[in-house]
């Protein structure tokens, strides 16, 4: 399988301070890769580093064969950063937003227009085309901004914390979403996540990153103590919610009888 | 002989129409960018170069264009930066150039005249050269703003995701920059350089107060500010009061009502 993404030895300093240091990276077409670790362990500057946001300050990289700045000029690279925060005069309606990922596709203005049509429908969003963004829920927006990550037809996206805004129900649906986008599509996602527990169910490979890639592989190793040690530099306990999960039981018994 | 036939009033029509077209236009990117402070202090860092070109004589326009792209280009550059907080670096820089303008100015001979007219503008000074300064800038501008549209609107709604996009992010803040800055060195005899960030900051901001879509805010903009001016301009020659500051009173006026009233409605 063809690699699109390869990073050797990626250390970037902001600041002064070495936010990631030696980052090895292999990561082959139509994988789901999820890059994990604690807070400010570099998450978001290896996805930007990747990405040309940032400067590298040792090693190198590569995105579908190219240095990021050439690659982001192919069209062929998506990026959804961290969600922040819109005012609530945001002046553009939804569907400015997905044609936002047409500005430099080469089609006659119609064929855009129905191509992000296309977009939004296929992300569930069908007759929110004019509705205002800010308008929209945390989850509507997240879609929204998905399909315009999509609407170029990249080989390869990144999502930066894709799921924030979205309810704890909504998730999962969101990263079954995310499977769809891979099989269907065949695009090679690369997603930030603070939340572990999505790592063992939707993807391939695990990035366990705390200033250095201290794991690199299937889900199924991830959980072991020592990685997980290593990860976050102290005993942490993993707690599978699942329908026999007793300390849920006791949670719920709790709650029931205190309302 | 009509009011309408006098030369420095068709002028002062025509000029105030074009700036007020100008302005409004540009404003919309300053309020999504949330540029204002970036805006006053290019405004006030112009006052620097129009007094040495008087001084020296020198045309103060070109000089003064010249001393708004440098600073507006220097703050653009400390703001991307960030490794000075930004509305730092803006209020030493403008401060520094008006500053220095200030001194400039005073060691010139009839400078309290000129200073006024710096500052506060006066209508009356347009002429036919300015009018066609300001017509082929405006139209160069609205070319390149109509051509460019999609792409400064990917940049105002996330610079970062409009570069992994493959858009020339770089060219078009500084692009952006280098226009607000001649458009105010142009509106200088409109209405100075203390209020022309004002005919910047309001329209958009009036505008979207009932549009909520760029496209309403824009066509509003570009007709209240129009409206506006060719108001201003009228009660200034009648009541002879300075005509930027007419102007800019009657706009931020009208901003203030209009936002109190909606509060008032809101709150009833």
């Amino acid at each position: 399988m063809r690699t699109v993404l390869y990073a050797r030895d990626l250390t970037v300093k902001l600041g002064g301070k070495v936010i990631i240091e030696n980052v090895n990276l292999d990561i082959k077409e139509g994988e789901i890769v999820a890059i994990v670790g604690p807070n400010g362990g570099g998450k978001t500057t290896l996805v930007k580093s990747c990405l040309g946001l940032v400067n590298v300050s040792k090693g190198y990289v590569e995105i579908l064969g190219l240095q990021p700045h050439k690659a982001i000029k192919t069209g062929k690279v998506g990026y959804l950063p961290q969600k922040s925060e819109i005012p609530h005069n945001f002046p553009f309606s939804a569907i400015d937003i997905v044609m936002f990922g047409l500005v430099n596709v080469d089609i006659p203005e119609k064929e855009k227009l129905k191509r992000a049509k296309q977009y939004i429908h296929y992300v569930g969003m069908g007759g929110f085309e004019k509705y205002p963004y800010s308008k929209l829920s945390g989850g509507q927006q997240q879609r929204i901004s998905i399909a315009r990550v999509l609407v170029s037809e990249p080989e390869i996206v990144f999502f930066d914390e894709p799921s924030t805004g979205v309810d704890v129900v909504a998730q999962e649906s969101f990263y079954d979403f995310l499977k769809k986008i891979r099989d269907e599509k065949g695009i090679t996602v690369i997603m930030v996540s603070h939340d572990v527990g999505v790592v063992g169910k939707f993807v391939d490979k695990v990035a366990g990153l705390n200033r250095f890639l201290h794991y690199y592989g299937s889900p199924k190793d991830f959980f072991q103590k020592h990685v997980l040690q290593k990860l976050y530099g102290s005993d942490i306990e993993l707690i599978i919610h699942s329908p026999e999960c007793v300390a849920c039981e006791h949670f719920h018994a709790d709650f029931k009888g205190k309302s | 002989m009509g009011l309408l036939d006098l030369p420095f009033i068709q002028n002062a029509i025509i000029g105030g129409i074009l700036i007020a077209i100008l302005l409004s236009i540009l404003s919309l990117f300053i309020y999504l960018k949330n540029w204002s402070f970036i805006n006053v202090g290019i405004s006030h860092a112009t006052f620097g170069g129009l007094a040495v070109g008087f001084y020296l004589g020198i045309s103060p326009t070109l000089l003064g264009m010249l001393f708004a792209v440098i600073i507006g280009v220097l703050i653009g550059y400390i703001s991307r930066k960030g490794n000075i907080h930004e509305d730092t670096s803006i209020g030493v820089l403008f401060s520094l150039s008006m500053a220095f303008g200030v001194i400039v100015i005073t060691l010139s001979p009839n400078y309290n005249t000129d200073l006024f007219t710096f500052l506060f503008g006066n209508i009356l000074t347009i002429s036919r050269k300015d009018i066609i300064m300001l017509s082929v800038f405006t139209l160069v501008s609205i070319i390149f703003i109509y051509f460019s549209f999609r792409k400064i609107m990917f940049c105002c709604y996330n610079e970062e995701v409009a570069y992994v996009s493959g858009i020339n992010t770089t060219f078009y803040y500084y692009s952006l920059i280098v226009i607000i800055a001649i458009a105010t060195v142009l509106s200088v005899k409109l209405v100075g350089v203390i209020l022309s960030s004002a005919m910047m900051i309001i329209p958009a901001a009036f505008a979207n107060q009932f549009y909520w879509h760029y496209k309403g805010i824009l066509a509003f903009s570009v007709f209240f500010s129009i409206a506006m001016v060719l108001v201003g301009i009228y009660i200034s020659f009648i009541l002879d009061l300075p005509s930027g500051a007419t102007i800019v009173f009657i706009y931020s006026a009208m901003f203030v009502a209009v936002v109190a009233l909606k509060k008032l409605l809101k709150k009833g």
